[in-house]
């Protein structure tokens, strides 16, 4: 799990009296493990219908997700131990030249953002912070699954009173950094599904929406290969809507102010 | 035979022959060239031009360009808290900034190099859906956008007239709900007739959580909005927008073109100008056109063209007419237009006269009759107390009224009046040169003024005078009109009561 | 000497630790430079038709049709296929030698290297120049991602998936790409040509 930190003592010390920070700063984050919260397994109707399969609910096996989004704080750690993925290093294949803007310098986020989730994030950047985690980016439905309780409920969807509540978040600028992750956990106890920045999903392109979103049920089957463009069901859910037109109108490479990430990992099965 | 069947034969194979050649070769030419698409003027011509965008309610200039030309369009979304109106602030997505977005203009058979950039403060994606471009989409296909990004696509405008334009991002009615809608205008090739004015108005439904006017800011309500029940319903995405100092402006005899939008969502617009009619109605934005019209039908999604003159000077208003919107949730702007009346045409309030219902019309036919009577020289008392009775009706009794006991305090009685039965020769002066100052009738004080009555004739006045005096136990008598000339004569004022 | 050298050991065993793309990378800088921008930055390990392992990235030096698909397809795959030989036929015979044709599978989990070679010896693909391969699932991702390529797997094990011919030049940058299945887009071809251009 932490392989890292089987070093012997004394390289420990050589490390030190050489000025090399990135193990430390890898043991230092691998001692304050982040929060991942075990989400039990469960159905759910997805607003992503399943045409082939009569638009049955979804089945979201046991997984773990991070309770909170990644922070500038954190995504510094791990640029540090990997500085491929700085902004002034990352190949333009990987992220767009809006890549980690906000940050004061390639190697420093700046004052008063480290408890901030991390924006202008690329899929690619998402994917590798995950991977040096040991973990992965939530799919589209395991996402969506957590996202639709409430602090009560596990599914708040059909409390017009929530929904609003989410679609005033659409209703504000934001023109000032977000805010600091943290606050109040919903049903599962996980923070900030709302509200807070928009998140990458590791099946971002599969969210196989035409970009002209009126043509649901339009027959051009040869685009996407047999079963046409996915439907969305639950149309009155504008909050989940606004979820899926943003994560497929972007690449891999993009990179957006809104938008941050969270990981989750696959858990045995707990039979 | 056999040899003249065969030569037959041949001759039939080669002409057939021939034939087939010649068809293959026309329908090979007409795949070469495809028939012309109309409005489709060939390549653009001369160096790329970039569009002239305005905000509303202005419009760009009229293009005197007369080749088609490469047109590049550039268009930001910006997602930004503006007041809706007084003390009320909403959370508004602009094409451009405003509500609605930028007017952009072009000339039929120009190929558009379209831009849409999105703001990277933005939270959404958006994209466009012009109605003048031919084209999956209308070009949202093709300009779906995330924050930060821009995207680019190019269409032919091969049909003229006036088109909506709006965001067709999921979910499309909350993007268009919340200002994403304006106007493109795709001149003929000869241009539009001239105008002295040219303005864009565009009228939007609004679904705000709170109530009308109630301050604050205030979030979109998505219940509100799938069951249309707007909460403001406004021209150019603000109450005021159009009104004070903000009035669209003009001078008489100026003729004016409105370019009137309807962005919806969900409302079809009731357009008129109180006041004006529309010389000239481009009806849903099309071809043809009415005319002498007082209001118009803007379907939601849709536009008009709407031409007038204006004549008389004052302010116009223009509404949507389904009248609670106007005056309730704020459809309502001003066109002030200034300069010298034309009272020919309207002469504004002339008389404010009283009003009296049914008793307003005197019986004429006892006054003609006395008329008649008094010109063949048979005029009776009679005659005269039924004539007066009517003209006294008409007129007098208003003030002192019809049982002739006036108004306490206010207006003098005329019943028993001892003032009026103790100088008959004083009472036929009082209807000709008025009265004013103090007088006492019947012990009582009364300080008013009573107007001369110069619309009656001496006829008239003889007549009711008789009628008072022999009414409501008065001391009887008679006037004829030939004293009431006599007295009209005399060049004196108004008699001066009690000095 | 001996503990910095040893330190030094341990330092760059930490990096190489930190992510494969790391790994990737310093073995990718042997040769020259690679854009920023081409699709070799990333470069898996996959496996051909035959068995044999290579990287994504010892494609490049040639230019490249790579597109994806999966054996199961029985829509628009078979297109795929077609389009990409019609395309090869608009080629002479330098051209064609000149280009390699990459496709990748969406299903790994079904489409071994077993199958993976029946469908070329269906197919009767050349495979002195064509090839077909597999990697592990969060690759495919990965170099759809790249690709710009949408899919998604559907409970019974079907893929929907937006289809695309791209073209990488020799370093791996994408040059171009169609949509047109069924026909050959003669926008396209003359783009191979020009990449092909020494």
């Amino acid at each position: 799990m932490k392989p890292r930190c089987a070093i012997s003592r004394w390289t420990w010390v050589l490390a030190c009296c050489a000025g090399a920070l990135a193990p430390i700063g890898n043991c230092a984050a691998a001692e304050r493990a982040p929060a991942y919260i075990a989400i039990p397994s469960g159905s759910f109707a997805s607003t992503l219908s399943n045409p082939s399969d009569n638009n049955s609910p979804v089945r979201v096996e046991r997984f773990a997700l991070r309770e909170t989004p990644v922070t500038n704080g954190e995504f510094l750690s791990f640029v540090n131990a990997h500085p491929e993925w700085r902004r002034d290093r990352i190949p333009a294949t990987f992220a767009d030249a809006s890549y980690l803007h906000h940050w004061a310098s390639p190697s420093t986020p700046g004052p008063g953002q480290d408890d901030r989730p991390v924006i202008s994030v690329s899929w690619f950047a998402a994917q590798a912070y995950c991977e040096a985690e040991q973990a992965r980016l939530p799919t589209w439905y395991e996402w969506e699954y957590v996202a639709a309780a409430s602090k009560t409920s596990p599914d708040a969807r059909r409390d017009a009173s929530w929904r609003a509540e989410i679609l005033r978040w659409y209703g504000r600028t934001s023109e000032a950094p977000p805010a600091t992750v943290g606050g109040t956990a919903n049903f599962y106890g996980v923070k900030n599904m709302h509200g807070l920045v928009w998140e990458w999903v590791d099946d971002f392109n599969a969210l196989l929406i035409s970009a002209d979103s009126r043509n649901q049920g339009d027959p051009d089957k040869l685009k996407f290969c047999g079963a046409g463009a996915i439907s969305l069901q639950d149309r009155e859910n504008y909050a989940v809507l606004m979820r899926v037109a943003l994560l497929s109108s972007l690449q891999g490479a993009d990179t957006t102010n809104n938008l941050g990430f969270r990981c989750a990992r696959t858990l045995p099965d707990a039979k | 035979m056999k040899r003249v069947k065969l030569v037959r034969n041949i001759w039939m194979k080669a002409a057939a022959l021939v034939g087939l050649v010649m068809c293959v070769q026309t329908s090979m030419a007409a795949a070469q060239s495809p028939a012309k698409l109309k409005g489709d003027f060939g390549p653009p011509q001369g160096e790329p031009i970039h569009a002239v965008l305005t905000s509303p309610p202005n419009v760009p200039p009229a293009i005197h360009r007369k080749y088609p030309a490469k047109v590049i369009v550039d268009l930001e979304v910006v997602e930004k808290e503006m007041a809706i109106s007084e003390g009320v602030k909403y959370m508004f997505w602009t094409f451009g900034g405003t509500v609605p977005g930028s007017f952009i203009r072009v000339r039929q058979g120009d190929t558009v190099e379209f831009h849409l950039k999105n703001n990277p403060n933005n939270k959404m994606p958006h994209n466009i859906d012009l109605h003048g471009v031919t084209g999956p989409g209308g070009g949202a296909a093709s300009s779906f956008t995330a924050p930060g990004h821009e995207s680019q696509f190019t269409f032919k405008a091969l049909n003229e007239g006036i088109y909506v334009y709006h965001c067709a991002t999921a979910p499309v009615g909350m993007h268009i709900a919340n200002g994403m809608y304006g106007l493109i205008l795709v001149e003929p090739p000869e241009g539009l007739s001239p105008v002295d004015h040219e303005y864009y108005v565009m009228q939007g439904d609004f679904y705000t959580s709170g109530k009308y006017r109630e301050k604050g800011v205030q979030p979109f309500d998505m219940d509100k909005a799938i069951d249309e029940r707007p909460t403001y319903v406004l021209f150019n995405g603000a109450e005021g927008s159009l009104t004070g100092d903000k009035a669209l402006t003009a001078k008489t005899d100026e003729k004016i073109r409105l370019f009137v939008g309807n962005g919806g969502p969900n409302l079809v617009s009731s357009f008129h100008v109180i006041g004006a009619i529309f010389d000239k109605v481009r009806y849903e934005g099309g071809t043809h056109f009415q005319e002498n019209v007082q209001t118009t039908l803007i379907p939601s999604g849709g536009a008009v063209m709407v031409e007038y003159k204006t004549k008389v000077p004052g302010s116009y208003v223009l509404v949507d007419h389904s009248i609670f919107r106007a005056f309730n949730k704020g459809a309502l702007a001003i066109m002030k237009v200034d300069g010298p009346m034309k009272k020919d045409i309207y002469s504004g309030k002339e008389l404010d006269s009283v009003y009296l219902g049914d008793r307003a019309q005197p019986n004429m036919a006892s006054v003609s009759k006395a008329t008649q009577a008094a010109a063949s020289g048979t005029l009776t008392l009679q005659d005269q107390i039924n004539a007066g009775r009517e003209l006294f009706a008409g007129t007098c009794s208003v003030c002192h009224q019809a049982n002739g006991a006036g108004l306490p305090g206010v207006f003098p009685p005329l019943a028993q009046s001892d003032f009026l039965n103790s100088d008959l020769h004083r009472a036929v002066g009082i209807p000709l040169h008025g009265l004013s100052g103090k007088v006492t009738v019947n012990g009582k004080e009364y300080e008013s003024v009573m107007p001369p009555m110069s619309q009656l004739n001496d006829d008239e006045i003889a007549n009711i005078l008789t009628y008072v005096l022999n009414s409501w136990d008065n001391k009887g008598g008679r006037v004829d009109a030939a004293e009431v000339k006599a007295e009209r004569a005399r060049t004196v004022p108004a008699p001066a009561a009690g000095h | 000497m001996k503990p910095f050298l040893h330190l030094f050991a341990i330092l760059i065993s930490c990096f190489a630790l930190g992510g494969g793309i790391a790994h990737a990378q310093t073995a990718a800088a042997a040769a020259a430079p690679l854009p920023g921008n081409s699709v070799y930055q990333f470069s898996p390990v996959m496996t051909d038709q035959d068995g044999r392992h290579f990287a994504l990235a010892d494609k490049r030096g040639k230019p490249v049709l790579v597109s994806m698909f999966y054996n199961s397809c029985q829509f628009v795959c078979p297109m795929l296929i077609d389009t990409l030989r019609d395309t090869e036929a608009a080629l002479n015979q330098e051209q064609r030698k000149n280009l390699s044709v990459l496709l990748v599978t969406f299903d790994p989990a079904r489409d071994d290297v077993a199958t993976l070679k029946g469908i070329a010896t269906k197919r009767d693909l050349d495979l002195t120049h064509w090839t077909l391969a597999r990697t592990d699932a969060a690759s495919v991702r990965k170099i759809a991602a790249v690709l710009g390529i949408q899919y998604r797997r559907l409970p019974n094990g079907d893929y929907n998936h937006t289809t695309a011919l791209i073209l990488l030049d020799a370093e791996g940058r994408i040059a171009g790409s169609t949509a047109k299945l069924g026909e050959v887009d003669a926008d396209f071809v003359k783009l191979i040509k020009e990449q092909g251009q020494p």
